[in-house]
């Protein structure tokens, strides 16, 4: 019975532990990250039509949820003070532009140039000159 | 009569052994012989931080257990409890007796058995008082390692988790409105992602609310009032330094039994006999074994 007792013990004592060290997955932020930088890049491509680059943003955007939603979720990126990390939760409406945009009822793509500083006004202001 | 004489001689020089050697008890040393050879060094690991609400001092209690100290100490318990009731019968057969020569033998013995009662006890208090101790700078390294965790957290990093924190705050908040508006705009459907994470959050949902109900994940409480961890290291340790003062208090309780047994073995040696003391019902006792207390009848009672 002592025997069984302390069996009981260590395995309830391992389980907890094991549970307790759960690894997270790696690299979410990274992922999102490189999404991301794709979306910018289709985004502000002048090699594209505006058809090509709707769908792709649209595609881009569709994964972005996931991708946002997944580094947000992610319990291992809690309190990791690394440059990449702290820049990604520095400015909550650049990093998770998608959500941020759907909460701010935008395009992502007016969202993410308005949170830059280029607003369609400030475009439309702009002139041609030497610098 | 000259054969008692000779003899009475030869225990007046036992008892004054005994009333020596009952002296030396009182001033004994506390490192035990038998005690000393055993050893408990439970180590305060990551593991042991990490053990949810009052599972932490069950799990102490539990290595505690498994310990060579544990096994001596239950030797020892054994052993005080066959030492009382030898007394007892000593005591009683004392009483009972008319003839001079056997009660004399009789009380030699019930002076020798009092002080091998002293000794056991005394080796029973040294490793209660080490149990306590070792309990003592557990919980005490404990809390320091906890501590230092808490001071590890820069006010930059706490800072940087704040805004982690303010950040999936903004996205709980804002989730189900973002799921409703994607859904209904975005021509794509729902991810797998999106369907399987669902699926799997009820039931995450679900064991959590279990876990958080079992009585073994309870977090640590005094009194039924829930407190911190530190908190609750801090009653630990104030328990256990509890105990180690009630066991120095029971050393001077054995300290003043040896004194008592070494002036019955001088006034035995000079044969000086009175009953002074009223009788005592020895079985009126119901005190456990390792209770110093429940023996003091034992040593102020005069044969």
């Amino acid at each position: 019975m002592t025997n069984l007792k302390r069996v009981l013990a260590g395995t309830a004592t391992a389980i907890v532990l094991t549970a307790l060290a759960v690894p997270a997955n790696a690299g979410t932020l990274e992922n999102m990250e490189r999404e991301r930088a794709i979306m910018i890049e289709t985004l502000l491509s002048g090699d594209i039509d505006n058809n090509q680059r709707q769908g792709r943003m649209e595609i881009a955007r569709t994964r972005l949820v996931d991708l946002e939603r997944q580094v947000l979720r992610d319990k291992s990126l809690i309190g990791k003070n690394r440059p990449l990390v702290r820049a990604a939760f520095d400015n909550y409406d650049l990093t998770f532009v998608v959500h941020a945009s759907v909460e701010k009822n935008r395009s992502v793509a007016d969202h993410w140039l308005s949170e830059i500083g280029l607003s369609t006004q400030a475009v439309m202001n702009a002139r041609t000159g030497r610098r | 009569m000259k054969i008692l004489t000779l003899r009475s001689t030869n225990l007046a020089g036992e008892w004054l052994a005994v009333a020596v050697m009952a002296l030396a008890i009182t001033a004994a040393a506390p490192a035990g012989t038998a005690a000393a050879a055993e050893k408990w060094a439970p180590v305060a690991s990551e593991k042991l931080m990490q053990l949810p609400g009052d599972f932490l001092r069950k799990a102490v209690d539990n290595d505690f257990a498994r310990s060579g100290l544990a096994q001596e100490l239950v030797s020892l318990d054994e052993q005080v409890a066959f030492k009382r009731s030898t007394l007892a019968d000593l005591q009683r057969a004392i009483e009972r007796t008319d003839d001079a020569d056997i009660r004399l033998d009789l009380q030699h013995q019930f002076l020798n058995e009092k002080r091998n009662y002293i000794e056991l006890m005394r080796e029973n208090q040294e490793i209660r008082r080490k149990r306590a101790a070792t309990k003592v700078r557990l919980y005490e390294r404990l809390l320091e390692n906890l501590n230092r965790q808490r001071r590890a957290t820069t006010p930059a990093k706490a800072a940087f988790i704040a805004k982690q924190t303010a950040a999936r705050e903004r996205f709980e908040a804002s989730a189900s409105q973002i799921d409703e508006r994607l859904l209904t705009s975005a021509a794509a459907s729902e991810s797998r992602y999106a369907r399987e994470y669902a699926k799997n959050l009820s039931a995450v949902q679900e064991l959590v609310a279990a876990i958080n109900a079992h009585p073994m994940n309870a977090a640590p409480a005094i009194d039924g009032q829930p407190v911190t961890r530190a908190e609750y290291l801090r009653q630990l340790i104030a328990e256990n330094q509890g105990d180690l003062a009630v066991v120095d208090q029971e050393r001077a309780i054995l300290g003043h039994m040896a004194k008592l047994v070494s002036l019955d073995a001088l006034a035995l040696s000079e044969g000086i006999d009175s009953d002074a003391y009223a009788e005592i019902d020895i079985d009126a006792d119901e005190d456990g074994p390792n209770q110093v207390t429940s023996a003091v009848e034992f040593f102020t009672t005069r044969q």
